[in-house]
């Protein structure tokens, strides 16, 4: 009984959130069935559509994987975002300057953004362990840090001569294939699904992921069981950092048109925190995430043809899509509040 | 004369099912000092904290100077002059004496009450007879002044009865003395003092009146000149004669765990573990007696690795123990079953077979390369540990949470003892269990002493000690008062060791 509740609550969830959404939409006299099949039809109705639907869903699935390896280790870890930035610029940095040869040069593009990521998770990840920094705050930071470097860094080192509102392009070398033509959907999202799953693996199918969950449900009990702490806690930000980066990474050497960062980080922010509701929706499961960010990535795709279809205008839009976010992050929000009280 | 607060056929039935109260009448006057004296869930500290409002009787009536009253929460009790000091203390450590007095009263902002109480509390400090420094955060004065601080605290609010809960067991000497002088000066001022304690000598010294609890039930109430040690450990432990489980009779073998004048510090910065020496040979159980809160969580933690050591050493098999290494330890040989299942041996939101494993993921025997872990074998062994220790579950993919206390307990169990190990270190193997996981897990205790294991029980259950134990030894502020065969001890005797009062003192 126990696995499948939390699928049963989500599904629930969504039900609700649909609901309110459409009660939200009444009062100006929208007709919510119309707007929701505009919805619908606009995420799933065609192939080019779905694709769509997934490029949006890419960089979130690996965001939220940020923010739920965190929480499984017990940490509110919302250094996405900042971690995002540097695994962006790091990746323009490797794809458009670095000449190498095609095959190696996205590998070495993808890692360096990875890597960079990984980073700037140290410092709050050291902070934590050896000085007991809140992470929240730390990570907090980090981002805004983040955010003034990596402009300061796009516009100053790495712009593109003549057309300064954005980076060098990658080079053709380490871009990722587009899936179909017209299409914004490249093979950087085989690496990201490769990628939850190879977490989900290690959380549930090795020791030290074992070792990290442990910390997270119970930090005595880890420390009976002989668990280092620091060492797990280092490992959920590193993962997390590498995922981080990984997302941003992904936006510039598997996003067209861009395949650059605009200096005003325009095509990247906010997909940090965009991945904690994520997470949230997917209950802080590896897998469960790459679902919700399918669920966000339709609102995102989908969401525009309600404006179009049903004529319904954006603001609201993106009100209804609030709506149903916030009520599909009840059931995990409460789950975890309800562990934090049980203490 | 009439009592100033009268209580009267108190039962307390705790939502859980656990009966602490059973009737209890309890009278305090006007000007005296009563001692509540027990073991561990005596219920003394229940009987109080329906006092100070903090909990709700299931029956039973309280009268304040004849009327009877109910209250509904601790600010109800204050208004009427009755405010408790918890063993525990509730100061914000950052912030000053001061604003701790005065926190959680009602009216403006904190900073701005704060110049006009200033000459109120300082008022009260005179009145009392005690100094202390009200603006340095209370984080940085010693625990003694803390725990005036806490009593100001209460006094501030105008009460009249002051209950303390063991207010002595983190003081040293001299700061006791310096808290029975201050309790006399509120005696002189006509106030009433409880005083909760498990302390002989401290409860003779300075109480008028002397009231014993033992299992929710009032076992006696002398007047403190008419009392004796011996009086007061016998209807504190009472005189049931505790069946000795049968074993194989067989001499000890060799000492497996030694432990030389170990001292280990507590959570308040102060000793916990005075200096204890003592061994513990194969195929016997050497049990560990004594109120809660006189060191034997500390040395526990100690020997399990999870708790830096002073001074002394800790051998096993002759090889030194590294410190603060649990998993050494295990490799080493010792099964820990820890006091609180719950806050050390469990994971409640993992499975049965994700617990099965905890503290031996490290295992070979449940890896496969690079660190992974292996399942089937994982899964198998829950299942062979689920059977062999009579855990009742769903499966082994069952939520922790979802077990009964008796079935995590035996889970726990079943998993140390599962590791063949050379030492068993047993803290509160049965605690709020019910009789038959009990009298199981009592059982496998034995049959690991039979079979040769070292087993170190560690138990504030008396009858538990006295019931498995070879060897008995009584823990009182971190020493050992009395170590010796099981057979040459009295209960009365045991009672008067964890009550403090020496086997010299007792002739």
């Amino acid at each position: 009984m126990g696995r499948a509740r939390p699928l049963l609550e989500s599904a629930l969830a969504i039900l609700v959130g649909l609901i309110a959404g459409g009660l939200l939409m009444l009062p100006f006299r929208y007709d919510p069935l119309r707007a929701y099949q505009a919805l619908f039809q606009g995420a799933f109705g065609t192939t080019h559509d779905i694709l769509e639907t997934l490029a949006f869903a890419t960089p979130l699935m690996l965001t939220a994987l940020t923010f739920a390896v965190g929480v499984r280790a017990g940490l509110f870890n919302i250094g996405a975002e900042g971690q995002m930035y540097v695994g962006a610029i790091s990746a323009v940095f490797a794809a458009s300057l670095l000449p190498l040869p095609p095959g190696i040069h996205i590998a070495v593009a993808t890692l360096a953004g990875m890597i960079g990521g990984a980073l700037w998770s140290l410092v709050p990840a050291l902070l934590k362990i050896w000085r007991g920094v809140h992470e929240v705050i730390s990570t907090i930071m980090f981002n805004w840090i983040a955010f003034h470097l990596v402009t300061y860094l796009a516009i100053y080192y790495l712009a593109e001569p003549g057309r300064a509102e954005r980076t060098r392009p990658a080079l053709p070398t380490a871009r990722y294939p587009v899936l179909a033509e017209g299409s914004t959907l490249t093979a950087v999202i085989f690496v990201a699904v490769l990628f939850c799953l190879a977490v989900y693996f290690f959380l549930w199918g090795t020791r030290f992921g074992y070792e990290l969950r442990l910390v997270g449900e119970n930090p005595e009990a880890a420390r009976y069981a002989g668990v280092r702490i620091g060492q797990a806690l280092l490992r959920s930000f590193l993962i997390g950092g590498l995922a981080a980066g990984l997302a941003g990474a992904s936006q510039i050497i598997g996003r067209p048109p861009a395949w650059s960062l605009y200096a005003t980080l325009g095509n990247v922010v906010t997909l940090g925190f965009d991945g904690i509701g994520v997470a949230l929706v997917g209950r802080n499961h590896p897998l469960g995430g790459i679902l919700a960010a399918i669920l966000f990535g339709a609102l995102q795709h989908g969401g525009r043809f309600m404006e179009y279809h049903a004529g319904v205008v954006s603001e609201l839009v993106r009100a209804v899509n609030g709506l149903i976010v916030i009520t599909l992050s009840i059931p995990e929000l409460w789950a975890m509040l309800r562990r934090r009280l049980a203490r | 004369m009439e009592p100033f607060i009268e209580m009267r056929g108190i039962h307390k039935v705790y939502p859980d099912g656990t009966v602490a109260l059973r009737g209890v009448d309890f009278r305090l006057y006007r000007g005296e000092i009563v001692g509540l004296l027990g073991e561990n869930g005596a219920g003394k500290t229940t009987l109080m904290k329906i006092l100070s409002g903090l909990l709700p009787p299931t029956q039973g009536e309280i009268r304040l100077e004849g009327r009877s009253v109910r209250f509904r929460n601790p600010s109800d009790a204050l208004r009427a002059g009755i405010g408790m000091v918890h063993q525990i203390f509730t100061l914000v450590p950052p912030y000053t004496a001061l604003e701790n007095i005065l926190l959680g009263q009602e009216g403006s902002a904190l900073w701005l009450r704060k110049e006009q109480a200033r000459p109120r509390v300082e008022r009260l400090l005179e009145e009392v007879g005690l100094s202390i420094p009200l603006d340095v955060p209370v984080e940085l004065l010693p625990i003694g002044v803390q725990q005036r601080v806490e009593i100001l605290k209460v006094l501030y609010r105008g009460t009249r009865v002051l209950i303390l809960d063991e207010p002595t067991s983190a003081l040293t000497p001299l700061e006791v003395d310096e808290l029975f002088k201050f309790m006399r000066r509120l005696k002189e001022d006509g106030r009433s003092i409880v005083f909760i304690t498990h302390k002989l000598r401290e409860v003779l010294e300075i109480c008028d009146r002397i009231v014993v609890l033992r299992n929710g039930l009032v076992t006696g109430e002398v007047q403190a000149d008419k009392a004796t040690p011996e009086l007061l450990a016998e209807r504190m432990v009472g005189h049931a004669v505790v069946p000795r489980v049968s074993r194989s009779p067989r001499p000890p073998g060799e000492p497996i765990l030694v432990v030389r004048d170990l001292e280990v510090m507590g959570d308040l910065g102060v000793p916990a573990v005075r200096g204890v020496s003592f061994e513990v040979r194969a195929g016997e159980i050497f049990g560990i007696a004594g109120v809660e809160g006189n060191g034997q969580s500390e040395l526990a933690q100690a020997l399990g690795g999870l708790r830096p050591i002073r001074r002394g050493e800790i051998l096993l098999d002759g090889k030194p123990l590294p410190p603060l290494a649990p998993i050494e330890a295990y490799r080493q040989g010792i099964s820990h079953i820890p006091e609180d299942r719950l806050r050390f041996g469990l994971a409640l939101h993992f499975d049965v077979a994700e617990n099965s494993i905890l503290s031996r993921q490290w295992e070979a025997l449940f890896l496969r390369g690079w660190g992974r872990l292996d399942w089937p074998r994982i899964l198998a062994f829950a299942a062979e540990l689920v059977q062999r220790f009579q855990v009742l579950t769903p499966g082994v993919r069952a939520t922790a949470r979802h077990l009964s206390g008796g079935n995590q307990q035996k889970l726990v169990v079943g998993r140390e003892l599962s590791k063949e190990p050379r030492l068993i270190l047993a803290v509160h193997p049965t605690r709020g269990l019910d009789v038959a996981s009990t009298a199981y897990i009592r059982e496998l205790l034995i049959r690991m002493r039979d079979q040769g294991k070292a087993v170190l029980l560690i138990s504030a259950d008396l009858d538990e000690i006295l019931e498995l134990s070879d060897r008995i030894a009584v823990m009182y502020e971190g020493k050992f008062l009395g170590v010796g065969p099981a057979e040459a001890f009295s209960r009365t005797e045991i009672g008067m060791l964890m009550g403090g009062i020496l086997p010299q003192e007792q002739r």
